[in-house]
């Protein structure tokens, strides 16, 4: 978010989904597309059925980097390095756009010159990839006006994920790979209305549409209609209010529709925070994990009870329709939260409507100025920026020029991870989605008999190597230790990881994968570091 | 034969602890209006309250009906469910289903039975027929002899019935995989048992056990000179309806509920199945 | 007297005639609904609501005769009881505008279905059905029916069927329920004349020639009763197959289903079949955890044999009715047509 939101000016996918299918080199960074994305990952599919080239970076090799032409299997964590010099390559090739760069883009030359200082055979070392094999998926990249990037959490889920970002922005623009259909760069969201919750501002520093807190203007229009006073100074980001601890300053909690107490990491702590509040109040369809800590449970809605909108990866704004009435006493979030409104006195929470609901939306949202209802039943949604009644939607975003004015080129550098592999602790874990068939923390598809006989408990891939030398036979019990705990867990013999590393999900709440991982965050986006951290498997003592 | 997916009601009269993870259940069907019969081989779909069904061989004769026992290993959901169970409880019942052992042909013929663990409970159901058959007539069976193979000597099952077959004249050899102190019989894989055994052209065997076993006999004997359509075999698969509809027990264009579960060597040779590959 | 086999239907009788039908039994049509999806919708007032024929209904009539969930059996535990007791009866039903591969589809489960179980509450449903089909004189994007030999028209297997020659259809009686039918509601009908057979006959040959798609098939199963698939194949295929199951559940002949008792309260509950795909790796794992089936392999292998193979060895006929649903379903793009050009490649029949 933050990181493309400084290079582009806008923190969304540039491309609309359907381009993909057009695009003639397609680099996916971080993203097992296939699996947590289908729909994004079919596109991908027949882009490849129709002759595009496939490059794939991730240290797995996950379903989708098996369908790549090119395969960049690097180290963990090393994604800058990877970036960088492939950058450094289509600078030595001559393959960079130039007028691209003049015309539309600023603080190329401090780039340029930081990238000329580095040392590709360096670069390639520590990204563990052979020099030729990052030369030709470079080459491949630079040479097609048709290339796209679409990257995910293995791209955000560091401690260097903005910078992470930032690369990938300055590879686009060093190319003139954006700002124009059929290539771009394409975060993928990890939830299906991820993008909705960030422009309704469900994010610590900005207001709907992304609308500066700290501009007068903008923040007397809001109190003009929300009739109270704003905050002046930003909120907390989610791992700083889950990590506050014992003696934090958040004294309550009301959570909704998320289940931090198996998602965030280093859940020790996670859970010491919230044990020790005042008041906890949270809002989801299931009685999830950290539900079960809190003092008063509202039971929400389910999709399928509600009507409301949803806005996907690609910015598009479409609307749903209540197919049965709330079930028991549940009730939509929206009624919840006026509800909650209307008791602590709050003016403004007597919405009849969905749809009166999105007008207010629309008024105070320019890039939702032109979304009602009667417009989105119309369309299959409509894609932002979308300004008014009039205007048609955005299949790709930066036309022109970029949102920001200039794009913006950063030097980024390489950090090694918070946490090292060690003695003590000699795999590297990599966590994420672990199958087509759980999401997040499983609280909705743990529900489903058939998902739950297809993948029925945690595993944990280890390469085959690894498992020779440690003795563990395939479905054995191991112990997965870090600095931070211990689970355990069912051994999966692979080939999709390297040797040193080994892969898990936070699906289980038998296995809470997140109590091993490290609290280490990127200090501007405030995303933790779920992707690296430091584990020894031990096999366990049976009888 | 019940080709419904309605169960019949069932009532446990007994139950025989065989070792730690297998028990007989003996039933006998409450509803007595309806007739019910089967042949060695087949199986059952057993209906546990909330648990759904399993197909579950009977491991009793026909001659012994109208009981019914089902020899039944812990494994999963629904076979924890029944060994929670206790006598005079309740349990549902639809089949017979699969197609039997020929025992037709048995008459006469030298019956070479070999299995590993939960898989003598089929061939229980054939050797006890057999007996009552040659209780009745002097030639339904010239000998019979049983390999029985063990992870370990707690974990050998039908300790109690072996011992009668024993006393009946059959010819009962056991092995380990792993023996303890007292163990002073065979240790080894039951393969290793047919070293000791002579075969003529007349001989029939029956296999059943784990698939890496039933591979490795199945080689074993045809390596001895065994025709292989006198080499009979029975197979698991997962089923949820027995009689042909539901797909799972697919194996290479055949059923196993409908082709099977009883095939002869000579019938899997011309189809690709796992137990015989990999 | 007029030959009850073959008559005409002017258009404007058509909701009229409907509105007879639909006295004695429940009506179900193609309609689209407010989300755009054109589904075999139960019709309860034919004014109100507008019958979709010009596009492909998203779902078969599977659901219909095989649901997606279906209560088997209801039982009750207590003391010493644990009984089954069978679900109510089917009602009688009429289908309008069906496609000829839906209908081709029916048949081929009537014929799973009667053999070697008679499936009770299928036969139920299906005994109490008419079925009405419209032959296609224009394929749908993905249609490859001419390929399995189940459309554009039928020749038999209908109650009617109705062939549309613009303002009027050219209906055709099968045996039974459908001649009675004509019978009962002769008066809307008019003569065949030789002009509308002459249309009728071209319109055929048209409809024939405008198949996007020029598939295999019939190539492939004689190929497959003839050499083993090269593991490649599978394998390549396995690699794109994301076990959503969305091919076998919009399959109209995939009748593979699981069953599972559902507990309603402590001594009560519902046995429930809901359909299944054998491209799942749980389908035939046992409850050891062992399984005969090595799905990062083989998980497309059943899929497809069975239909091209087994079923076109037993029957003479692929159980493939080229309805095109697959294609336009699948994650991967691994669907029939993507296993019958990799088999067929390199090689022209």
């Amino acid at each position: 978010m933050v990181g493309l939101a400084t290079s582009f000016g806008s923190g969304a996918m540039t491309n609309s989904i359907a381009e993909l299918e057009e695009a003639d080199v397609l680099l996916i960074t971080g993203s097992n597309t296939t699996e947590t994305h289908p729909q994004i990952g079919r596109n991908i599919l027949r882009a490849v059925d129709r002759g595009a080239k496939l490059l794939v970076i991730d240290p797995r090799r996950t379903d989708i980097a098996r369908q790549a032409h090119i395969h960049l299997a690097l180290r963990p964590g090393t994604d800058i390095a990877l970036i960088n010099a492939m950058m450094r390559v289509i600078l030595d090739e001559n393959l960079a756009d130039d007028l691209f760069i003049s015309m539309r883009t600023e603080n190329f030359i401090q780039l340029r010159d930081y990238l000329h200082r580095l040392d590709l055979a360096e670069l390639a070392a520590i990204t563990e990839i052979d020099i030729n094999t990052i030369r030709e998926a470079a080459c491949i990249y630079a040479r097609s006006s048709k290339s796209v990037i679409c990257y995910c959490l293995g791209v955000t889920q560091h401690t260097c994920g903005t910078d992470n970002v930032q690369a990938v922005a300055n590879l686009a623009m060093l190319t003139g790979n954006v700002e124009k259909k059929h290539s771009g760069v394409d975060p993928l969201r990890g939830q299906n209305n991820v993008q909705g919750a960030c422009d309704m501002a469900a994010l610590p520093a900005v207001l709907p549409g992304y609308q500066s807190l700290e501009d007068m203007s903008i923040r007397a229009r809001f109190e003009a209609v929300w009739q109270r006073p704003l905050p002046e100074n930003a909120g907390k980001s989610l791992t700083e209010m889950t990590h506050a601890g014992k003696d934090g300053p958040i004294r309550a909690m009301f959570i909704m529709g998320e289940n931090p107490a198996l998602s965030d990491p280093h859940l020790h702590r996670v859970e010491e925070t919230l044990e020790q509040l005042d008041f906890l109040a949270v809002s989801d369809i299931f009685l999830t994990a950290t539900a079960k800590l809190a003092h008063v449970v509202f039971p929400a809605a389910s999709f399928a009870e509600k009507g409301g909108t949803i806005t996907n990866s690609e910015r598009r704004v479409q609307l749903c329709r209540r197919a049965i009435p709330p079930i028991h006493d549940c009730r939509p979030d929206s009624e919840i939260i006026m509800e909650l409104g209307r008791r602590m006195g709050c003016p403004g929470m007597d919405f009849d409507s969905d749809a009166e609901i999105m007008e207010e939306i629309s008024l105070l949202t320019p890039i939702y100025g032109g979304m009602h209802y009667d417009r989105l039943a119309e369309n299959h949604g409509l894609q932002w920026p979308c300004p008014d009644r009039s205007h048609p939607g955005t299949e790709f975003l930066h036309k022109y020029y970029f949102a920001r004015g200039k794009g913006q080129f950063t030097i980024t550098r390489h950090q090694e991870p918070y946490e090292k592999a060690a003695e003590k602790y000699p795999f590297t874990l990599v966590t994420g989605r672990g199958s087509y068939h759980h999401y997040h923390t499983a609280t909705m598809t743990r529900n489903s008999r058939r998902l739950v006989r297809e993948y029925p408990q945690a595993k944990l891939e280890i390469h085959k190597d690894d498992c020779r030398r440690l003795n563990i036979a395939d479905g054995e019990m191991v112990e997965l230790h870090s600095k931070r705990g211990i689970v355990r867990i069912s051994a999966q013999i692979t080939d999709r990881v390297k040797p040193g590393t080994v892969f898990s999900s936070f699906h289980f709440f038998e296995v809470p994968i997140n109590q091993l991982t490290v609290s280490a965050m990127d200090p501007k986006s405030k995303c933790p570091e779920f992707k690296v951290c430091s584990a020894a498997i031990k096999k366990v003592n049976h009888d | 034969m019940n080709k419904t997916f309605i169960p019949a009601r069932a009532i446990i009269r007994e139950i025989i602890r065989e070792n730690d993870q297998i028990s007989t259940f003996r039933l006998e069907l409450i509803d007595k209006t309806k007739p019910f019969s089967f042949l060695p081989g087949q199986f059952l779909m057993v209906s546990v309250p909330h648990c759904g069904e399993a197909a579950i061989s009977i491991s009793s004769s026909p001659d012994a009906l109208p009981l019914i026992d089902l020899s039944i290993r812990r494994a999963g959901e629904l076979t924890t469910a029944i060994h929670s169970m206790e006598k005079g409880a309740r349990l549902g019942l639809r089949g017979p289903f699969g197609k039997a052992f020929p025992v037709e042909k048995f008459s006469g013929r030298d019956l070479l039975f070999v299995a590993g663990g939960i898989g003598l409970a089929p061939l229980k159901s054939v050797i006890d027929h057999c007996l009552f058959q040659s209780g009745l007539d002097d030639d339904a069976v010239s000998g019979i002899r049983l390999l029985y193979g063990s992870r370990s000597p707690s974990d050998i099952a039908f300790t109690g019935t072996i011992g009668l077959w024993r006393e009946q004249g059959i010819d009962v050899r056991l092995t380990v995989d792993e023996k303890d102190e007292h163990w002073t019989d065979h240790v080894g894989l039951v393969t290793e048992l047919l070293e000791d055994i002579t075969l003529d052209s007349n001989s029939i065997s029956l296999i059943c056990g784990p698939p890496v076993m039933i591979r490795s006999v199945i080689a074993k004997l045809t390596e001895m000179g065994c025709d292989d359509t006198n080499i009979f075999t029975t197979l698991e698969r997962h089923m949820k309806c027995g009689m042909g509809l539901c797909g799972h027990c697919h194996l290479d264009g055949r059923l196993v509920c409908l082709d099977g579960p009883v095939f002869s060597v000579s019938e899997l040779n011309t189809m690709d199945v796992m137990e015989l590959s990999r | 007297m007029i030959d009850l086999k073959e008559l005409i239907l002017p258009k404007d009788n058509l909701i009229p005639l409907l509105r007879k039908l639909s006295k004695d039994a429940r009506l179900v049509a193609p309609v689209k609904n407010d989300h755009g999806d054109t589904l075999f919708t139960a019709i309860s007032d034919l004014d109100t609501t507008e019958i979709d024929l010009a596009n492909q209904p998203q779902a078969s009539l599977k659901p219909f005769f095989l649901p997606q969930q279906e209560t088997l059996a209801h039982y009750q535990i207590s003391g010493d009881t644990y009984q089954f007791t069978a679900p109510k009866a089917a009602e009688d039903t009429i289908f309008f505008g069906v496609r000829s591969c839906d209908l081709t589809a029916l048949l081929y489960m009537d014929l799973i279905f009667s053999k070697p179980a008679k499936d009770t509450s299928y036969y139920d449903r299906r005994s109490h059905s008419l079925i009405i089909t419209l032959g296609c004189n224009q394929p749908f994007a993905n249609c490859f029916c001419e390929a399995t030999n189940s459309g554009p028209y039928l020749e038999y297997g209908y109650g009617l069927q109705f062939i549309d020659l613009g303002d009027r259809y050219y209906v055709s009686a099968g045996r039974g329920k459908g001649a009675d039918l004509l019978k009962k509601w002769g008066y809307f009908f008019c003569e065949v004349q030789e002009e509308d057979q002459r249309i009728r006959y071209q319109l055929f040959l048209e409809a024939r020639g405008q198949f996007n798609r020029n598939i295999q098939l019939a190539h492939a199963c004689h190929k497959l009763q003839k050499e083993e698939v090269p593991e490649e194949i599978w394998e390549q295929l396995a690699e794109r197959c994301y076990d959503c199951g969305g091919c076998a559940y919009v399959c109209p002949t995939c009748t593979c289903f699981s069953v599972d008792d559902k507990p309603q309260s402590r001594d009560s509950g519902i046995r429930v079949r809901s359909w299944d795909a054998c491209t799942s790796g749980g389908f035939t794992r046992m409850a050891g955890g062992h399984n005969p089936v090595d799905r990062s392999r083989h998980a497309l292998k059943r899929r497809f044999l069975h239909k091209l193979k087994y079923d076109f060895a037993s029957h003479g006929k692929a159980s493939c009715t080229g309805c095109g649903r697959c294609v336009d379903i699948c994650f991967g793009g691994v669907d029939i047509t993507r296993f019958i050009d990799l088999l067929t490649r390199q090689e022209n029949p």
